[in-house]
């Protein structure tokens, strides 16, 4: 009773002026207006009974508007008035562990989301004053990453790659990974910790792939971390269009609070496309692949939004991990030579690989980041820094000694080491790997200790290592990821425990 | 075309009609593209400077004449007053000049109770 009261005290009882149109035309989730003289750019519209349009095109005598969910009720002649306000989503730690839409509304059925504080879905990124360089680490929890292209906070890394490479599944690992870490800190009662919360945009995925990453992430204990932003294939192409921008919005909001995020948008080549649809639908001109012109500046702007802002402004971070399907392996098509050219290095999936059994498929040659080395701990330099080019040159003779069965021993050396790297790097999906035995693992196969176990067995010797050092040395694992450096004493330490477990090894 | 049928911010409705006479004469290409787009630009004109008046009941002269001076003064002069009768307002006016509308109707607070809702 007194709700409603208070709705009708806060009732303006005055005259106000209010800026009207009508509907001229509408199809395909975009409306025609004629009228709305003071319709701002991106305001959104009100087009009655709940339905909510978004200003796009500005034009003399008309505005074109995209129909936020469903457009079958809007009729022509319908009246359409401004708001005065631009799109916004809800955001906040009340969005962790719910399912949303583009426009924030929970698609989970587990109620509605308390929380009072709103962002603007489109927003201009932090500036450069407001920055600070990539410093600390995100440990995604894959070897090959960790090790060779390691990623920082407030960095963009692409994950590019074929159909079914394990793009998505790279994201998931990292979420997985996080919800651990974030989850070990909090019963440590490690404030030293920042937690970094997760946020997964599914664009135009199919429903049953966004209902099994969500049903992992479950599984896995990590959707208290996460927020999943949900513009699924059977969504309209404006609700796909705007989803990634919803989800930044929710991740700046950590970003604004003194916190950390990371985004992973799943993914921008459908982005592109449904952008290109709308576009189309609103005239606009057309160029390569008939792709708007602006579409460049729809990723530049969106990914720019991704930073780690300096401690004067709470020294928060959001990540961004976009990722882009390529088309047989083509690189140099429109989208992925864009936002290749706007994120900070890339992950690139090779499908060769893939069916090869290297999985994660990481292409180590052509996979980069322009700016993780700065973020990797001590350790990890430590025993990546040589990985990363033994695998290019195993690579690069393994292919030459295809011709000839005569090889100097220091040539066989090389490639029975490099087979052991490549064995090592191998990871089953959604199974991360804590930094320490990332470091134990590598410093192993670096200092020759797996030289002498079968390629076929290092999978084995590996596993039953990493059970070894966790339950019986876990005092070493501690030290390693409390020093985060590997020390003459933890090195002879790990020498003497490897030792001892290749001795029962069989 | 269209611009030089405007004087003094209103359109001309004499110019307009040389205009489109003109246009008729000649016949040049695509001139019924022209006079169809043309046609829309002095609809949208004419909605621009209409100023529509509605009221529960009739209103009395004296509160017409002091509802044309105020838009006059507001929206300058060339306004095409059209004063109309709605009981479906109950009580109360709503007046519409171009895409601006005034909404001081029982009818419009009762639509934005029920939308707070």
């Amino acid at each position: 009773m007194q709700e409603i009261e208070a709705q009708i005290s806060g009732l303006k009882t005055s005259v106000t002026r209010q800026n009207v149109g009508t509907v001229r035309e509408i199809g395909d989730g975009v409306a025609r207006i004629e009228g709305l003289s003071d319709a701002m750019l991106n305001e959104m519209l009100d087009f009655g009974n709940g339905v909510v349009g978004l200003a796009l095109n500005l034009e003399e005598t008309e505005v074109g508007a995209i129909i936020l969910g469903e457009y079958t009720g809007v009729k022509q002649g319908q009246e359409v008035r401004t708001t005065g306000k631009l799109l916004q989503v809800p955001v906040g730690m009340a969005l962790l562990g719910r399912v949303v839409n583009a426009l924030g509304q929970p698609v989970d059925g587990k109620g509605p989301i308390n929380t009072t504080s709103f962002y603007p879905v489109e927003k201009i990124a932090p500036g450069i004053i407001k920055r600070q360089p990539v410093s600390q680490p995100v440990q995604t929890g894959i070897m090959a990453v960790d090790a060779m292209i390691p990623i920082g906070r407030g960095q963009r890394e692409l994950i590019i790659g074929d159909r079914s490479t394990g793009k998505t599944t790279i994201g998931i690992d990292t979420i997985i990974s996080q919800a651990r870490l974030n989850r070990a800190a909090e019963q440590a009662k490690d404030s030293s910790y920042r937690p970094l919360y997760c946020i997964y945009v599914a664009v135009g995925q199919k429903q049953s792939n966004v209902a099994r990453v969500m049903a992992v992430l479950e599984e896995a204990g990590a959707m208290p971390y996460t927020i999943i932003v949900d513009a699924s294939a059977s969504d309209s192409a404006t609700n796909q269009y705007l989803a990634p921008f919803a989800g930044c919005a929710m991740g700046e909001w950590f970003m604004d609070n003194k916190m950390d995020a990371l985004i992973i948008y799943d993914d921008l080549s459908k982005h592109a496309v449904a952008y290109r649809q709308v576009s189309l639908v609103l005239k606009r001109p057309s160029g390569r692949e008939a792709y708007p012109g602006d579409v460049f500046y729809l990723h530049s702007r969106l990914l720019e939004r991704s930073a780690r802002v300096s401690e004067k402004y709470g020294g928060g971070s959001l990540t961004g991990l976009p990722i882009i399907e390529t088309q047989a392996g083509d690189v140099s098509a429109y989208i992925p030579t864009n936002v290749i050219s706007i994120t900070d290095g890339q992950i690139y999936l090779e499908t060769d690989l893939f069916y090869q059994g290297v999985r994660p498929a990481i292409s180590v040659g052509l996979s980069v980041s322009r700016v993780g080395s700065a973020a990797q701990i001590k350790a990890m330099k430590q025993v990546a820094g040589r990985v990363k080019l033994e695998l290019a040159q195993f690579r690069e003779l393994a292919a030459f000694a295809q011709f000839g069965s005569d090889l100097d021993a220091k040539t066989q050396g090389q490639l029975e080491r490099g087979k052991r790297i490549v064995e090592v790097f191998k990871q089953p999906q959604y199974n991360p790997a804590p930094v320490e035995v990332q470091a134990a693992a590598l410093w192993t196969v670096q200092n020759g200790m797996m030289d002498d176990v079968a390629v076929d067995k290092i999978k084995d010797f590996q596993g039953k290592l990493t059970e070894y050092l966790t339950s019986r040395k876990s005092a070493l694992m501690d030290k390693i990821r409390r020093e985060k450096a590997l020390s003459d004493g933890l090195i002879a330490e790990l020498k003497a425990a490897v030792g001892e477990f290749k001795q029962t090894y069989k | 075309m269209f611009r030089s049928c405007i004087v003094n911010n209103a359109l001309d409705g004499n110019r307009a009609r040389q205009a489109v006479r003109l246009v008729i004469q000649d016949r040049p290409r695509g001139y019924m593209g022209v006079l169809s787009h043309f046609q829309r630009l002095v609809r949208l004109e004419v909605a621009r400077r209409a100023a529509r008046i509605e009221s529960a009941t009739a209103l009395t002269p004296r509160t017409r004449e002091q509802i044309q001076s105020d838009l006059s003064r507001q929206y300058g002069p060339g306004l095409d007053f059209a004063f109309l009768e709605n009981p479906a307002l109950i009580g109360g006016a709503r007046i519409q000049v171009g895409g601006d509308v005034y909404d001081g109707s029982v009818q419009g607070r009762l639509a934005a109770l029920e939308e707070s809702f």
